[in-house]
């Protein structure tokens, strides 16, 4: 019976083991704010490598990471840091320590409309605003008109980066809009006179990018300042990755972080790392 | 829609000359009539203003009129906006219910166990339902909310019901939970049976943390790399057979654990006391509980298969209560286990763990004629298969060898045991 029953067992093993990921393609999912960017490093890698096949869909960072344990991605997009529950999934069900590259740099941007009259805020005026403390522009010097405030959905990286940075872990007022992406929040900020809302720098065309003050000087979320650290709302936007990279994964991530990948950075509006 | 609205304009420029012409009477008109339908004379049935009425005779011609590129335009943004709405009522309903999410597994098994003797007696084949965990947690930013039942053929049993609140101002890193919940010790103790590589929990953790839960109350809290997790306990665990505490004492036990990413690990510590009575005791005295522990748990990325994770673990303690309700009071125990798991690939993984348990420290093997004591050493080697099918899907093949220290002319007993296991999450 032990013969048996040991041979039931290698045959089990045998039988489910060698399954190996498809060669020359690699997904990439995750934070909307980098799309744009992985769509570009794709495209330019693909150039170069016609045998590669690289997939790019957004969804959020939380999307991403989450396909990353599901083993849906080779790469997840986000434009937080992992977060610890996160990490211990990945090792309880790949035995590794997942690997975080930050590609980019961005600057978290608040828009508000052209014909507003206000060009900067500080971070704490921010929080009051998107708390629900300040509800009216007169407060911040602006005209005597409610704010409205627009938000991104709790899935998206840069939610729980102002939740974090600018809200200091308090939950956003309720009377904020959820929006499902960046370029959504843009749109409704351009149509609202009276609105506010955030999101990565590249996406801030056709309305006001506020300047961020500190102390008596305000910052832009210019190159310049987000590399130097003056802007005080600037991260990092990462790779994550179940393992080390390696094989045509390490190939697009390098190609990313090269100097011709770097300058794609530059070109869609975020800002290299190296 | 090019035609509704030509339509629309012939009837409203109908309506218009008929009103200029008799503005007291209402006219009376037609019901259009559906395909099929046989036309009916038409009463005073005006208020249709979508029926488009059939040109009368001697009537002035109407010129079509299309719809400008405006117009068109200030109707589909209407008709957008309306869907903007109708998307951000459904949004917050949906926010509100993002914050409660059900999870839960099934795992359902098939095991072999060896007749123990060589008369054939004992072991078994058998199918069965090991866990069915449903799970509700409900998180805000302040608070948690968390129930989770196990429904097996023997019947439904609470595993946890917590209650959490996170100390407003230190994003969630520091919290306190009340109510029925896991131990804070050790590593294996806590880790959810469903990322569990092996059927069961090793030997050491299923006798000195039987059902790994209890009812009491927890503080959580991280800084940096470091993790801590202390709380006070009744003590006697969920599987003690009793749902209240035997006395007026609480156990406190703690994890302070650290995580460097590739490596973690931790010290544990429990002390308490239980009430209890010994053959040789005449009243019931309090007899101390208490145990001591330490993880270690690293992960690493050298072999081009996959990840490889080795984890160990070590527990002391005196005073357990092993399976069946049996209490071992006063009675000081140890074991541990290492554990080496090997990823290939995505989807699949391999796994070894020895695991060894002295339910007696000191106490020297026994036998009772072919049969070994049953404070006997026993340490167990295990081989497991397993093979994700998808994200919701795994299934494991496990083979345990257990090797009970004998003396004498006791023989070990043939109590290796074959699981195959499928596991259902979501």
């Amino acid at each position: 019976m032990k013969k048996t029953l040991l041979s039931s067992f290698v045959a089990f093993g045998l039988a489910v083991l060698p399954l190996s990921a498809q060669a020359g393609t690699v997904t990439v999912k995750g934070s909307d704010t980098m799309v744009i960017l992985a769509q570009r490093w794709a495209e330019a890698f693909m150039k170069k490598n016609p045998s590669m096949k690289i997939q790019v869909t957004g969804g959020g960072s939380g999307t991403g990471l989450a396909a990353l344990q599901n083993g849906t991605t080779d790469i997840a997009m986000s434009s937080r840091e992992i977060k610890e529950a996160e990490e211990e999934k990945l090792r309880a069900r790949y035995n590794t320590p997942p690997t975080g590259v930050a590609v980019a740099k961005d600057g978290v941007t608040f828009y508000v409309n052209e014909s507003n009259k206000v060009d900067a805020l500080t971070v704490e005026q921010l929080k009051e605003i998107y708390l629900g403390d300040t509800a009216s522009w007169k407060a911040v010097g602006g005209a005597d008109a409610p704010i409205v405030l627009y938000s991104r959905e709790n899935s998206s990286g840069t939610y729980v980066f102002v939740k974090d940075t600018v809200l200091g872990g308090d939950d956003f007022a309720s009377a904020a809009q959820t929006l499902p992406g960046t370029a959504a929040v843009v749109n409704a900020v351009a149509k609202e006179k009276n609105g506010i809302g955030y999101g990565g720098a590249a996406y801030a065309k056709g309305i006001k990018e506020l300047k961020v003050k500190k102390g008596a000087e305000a910052f832009a979320p210019s190159a310049e300042n987000v590399k130097s650290g003056k802007y005080p709302l600037s991260r990092d936007l990462f790779f994550y990755l179940r393992n080390k990279p390696a094989g045509d994964v390490k190939a697009f991530i390098d190609f990313a972080l090269s100097a011709e990948g770097q300058a794609i950075v530059t070109q869609v509006g975020y800002f290299p790392v190296k | 829609m090019r035609t509704l609205l030509v339509a629309l304009s012939l009837l409203s420029s109908s309506a218009a000359m008929a009103q200029a012409a008799t503005p007291q009477e209402a006219l009376p008109s037609p019901r259009a009539a559906a395909p099929g339908e046989a036309v009916e004379p038409s009463t005073t049935d005006v208020a249709q203003p979508s029926a488009p009425l059939p040109p009368r005779a001697n009537a002035p011609t109407v010129p079509e009129a299309s719809p400008s590129i405006d117009e068109r335009l200030t109707a589909d943004e209407h008709r957008v906006e309306a869907l903007e709405e109708q998307n951000t009522e459904t949004k917050n309903d949906l926010s509100a219910l993002k914050k409660l999410r059900f999870s839960g597994y099934i795992q359902a098994r098939y095991q072999y166990q060896e007749p123990l003797d060589d008369t054939g007696a004992g072991g078994f084949s058998r199918f069965g339902v090991r866990r069915g965990r449903l799970k509700a947690t409900y998180t805000t930013d302040v608070a948690q909310f968390m129930l989770q039942i196990d429904a097996v053929p023997a019947g439904v049993t609470l595993k946890d019901a917590e209650a959490t609140l996170f100390v407003p101002g230190t994003r969630q890193q520091l919290s306190l939970t009340m109510g029925q919940m896991k131990w804070p010790f050790g590593y294996e103790g806590p880790q959810s049976s469903s990322d569990r590589e092996f059927p069961e929990r090793s030997r050491v953790v299923r006798n000195l943390l039987p059902s790994e839960r209890d009812r009491g109350a927890k503080v959580n809290g991280r800084y940096k790399f470091l993790r801590l997790a202390v709380g006070l306990f009744d003590g006697n665990g969920t599987d003690s057979g009793t749902t209240q505490d035997n006395d007026k004492e609480k156990d406190v036990v703690g994890h302070l654990g650290f995580d460097l990413k590739w490596i973690a690990g931790g010290i544990s510590g429990w002390y308490g006391h239980t009430l209890g009575r010994l053959p040789t005791d005449t009243f019931r005295h309090a007899y101390q509980r208490s145990r001591v522990g330490a993880d270690l748990q690293a992960y690493f990325d050298v072999v081009p298969l996959g990840g490889t994770s080795l984890k160990g673990e070590f527990i002391a303690g005196r005073t357990y209560g092993a399976a069946n309700n049996a209490t071992h009071l006063d009675v000081p125990a140890h074991g541990w286990y290492l554990l080496l798991v090997q990823n290939i690939g995505l989807n699949d993984a391999v796994g070894v763990r020895y695991d060894s348990f002295d339910p007696h420290n000191g106490q020297r093997d026994l036998a009772a004629g072919e049969a070994p004591g049953a404070d006997n050493t026993i340490n167990t080697v295990g081989v497991v298969v397993q093979h994700h099918f998808g994200e919701n899907l795994k299934m494991s093949a496990t083979y345990e060898i257990p090797t009970t220290h004998v003396v004498a002319q006791a023989l070990d007993p043939h109590d290796n045991l074959f699981t195959l296991q499928m596991q259902a999450r979501f």
